[in-house]
């Protein structure tokens, strides 16, 4: 079971993750078409954004509470700033010119 | 550095991959996988679904880098986006802690296809700046863990498809899929929600996640 890095947070996450999930799979299948006019998909955003809202804001809100309480009581806050300035997460590299499995030498 | 790159193409459509993948997490091959956080998300204006999460794994190192470092587990960052109407998901991951040992970098998209299928891309930098002779011997054990662990997540990920799969064609037995076309016709407020609250995630969720026990 994935938990919570918190246990306190647990049943939040498990509450928020079961909202979030079928809320998610109605979200990966749009009720409008890519095609549909720049106006009419924010419009569709903006609803699905509250149905996410009346849904499931109360609990993502006391989840995301605990979670970030327990990412300071850790001291991942500082992990997390620093893998952001240090190291952002960036594109993925251009694929090397040899084909990089066979390239693997031994020491 | 070592680099890794594949390809996987998966027969169903890129809506319920792109679910599964999601899901994937707790799964039988991914016992590795002790915590699971969400630490951010937002909807953009243009409907894309930006997300951070926060993953504790366990035994990403060798087990003598585990003795140097003192710990067995790592903490890993997944940044994703998901775009519903590009059908497209990207998602980076990166491991937190212990990077001067070894960094893995990984970089997975999945993108719908002309045939309604979905591909699959994986790619990967390892690197180590650890020195004393052992760079390369720590690159390459992470490179041969990661071409495992790929295997394994995609196992993973093809349970789960499994057990959506099956739980969607249930409905469709059963007539429960009613809701979908009126949702395309009429897209308002009260048949999202029903489309919503009645999805194969809401009769799957206590097979993937049951009650834990207080």
């Amino acid at each position: 079971m994935a938990h919570s890095l918190s246990s306190e947070c647990t049943p939040l996450k498990l509450e928020y993750d079961a909202c979030f999930n079928a809320w998610f799979e109605g979200y990966l299948e749009p009720a409008v078409a890519a095609s549909a006019s720049p106006t009419k998909r924010e419009e569709y955003s903006r609803r699905n954004a509250a149905i996410f809202q009346e849904k499931c804001g109360k609990i993502w809100e006391s989840y995301r509470e605990c979670v970030q309480k327990a990412v300071k009581d850790k001291g991942l806050d500082k992990l997390l700033q620093q893998a952001r300035d240090e190291n952002p997460l960036t594109e993925p590299p251009p694929p090397p010119a040899t084909p990089p499995e066979g390239s693997m030498s031994s020491i | 550095m070592k680099f890794f790159s594949q390809s996987f193409l998966y027969d169903d459509p890129w809506s319920i991959v792109s679910l599964a993948y999601f899901l994937r997490y707790p799964n039988p091959y991914a016992s590795h996988v002790l915590t699971c956080d969400v630490i951010s998300r937002t909807l953009t204006p243009s409907g894309t679904l930006l997300t951070t999460r926060l993953i504790l794994k366990r035994g990403a190192l060798p087990r003598w880098a585990q003795n140097i470092v003192g710990r067995a587990e790592s903490w890993v960052l997944e940044e994703s986006e998901v775009d519903p109407l590009g059908k497209m998901v990207r998602c980076r991951t990166k491991n937190l802690d212990h990077v001067k040992v070894m960094q893995v970098e990984e970089w997975v998209m999945f993108r719908h296809t002309p045939e309604g299928k979905t591909l699959q891309t994986t790619e990967a930098r390892i690197r180590s700046g650890f020195g004393w002779g052992l760079t390369k011997k720590i690159e390459n054990h992470g490179l041969n863990r990661f071409k495992a662990n790929v295997q394994r997540s995609r196992e993973g990920v093809s349970l789960i498809l499994n057990l959506l799969r099956q739980s969607r064609l249930q409905t469709m037995t059963l007539g429960g899929a009613e809701s979908l076309s009126s949702v395309l016709e009429s897209p308002d407020r009260d048949n999202l929600t029903s489309r919503t609250s009645t999805g194969a995630w809401a009769r799957l969720k206590s097979w993937i996640s049951p009650p834990s026990p207080t």
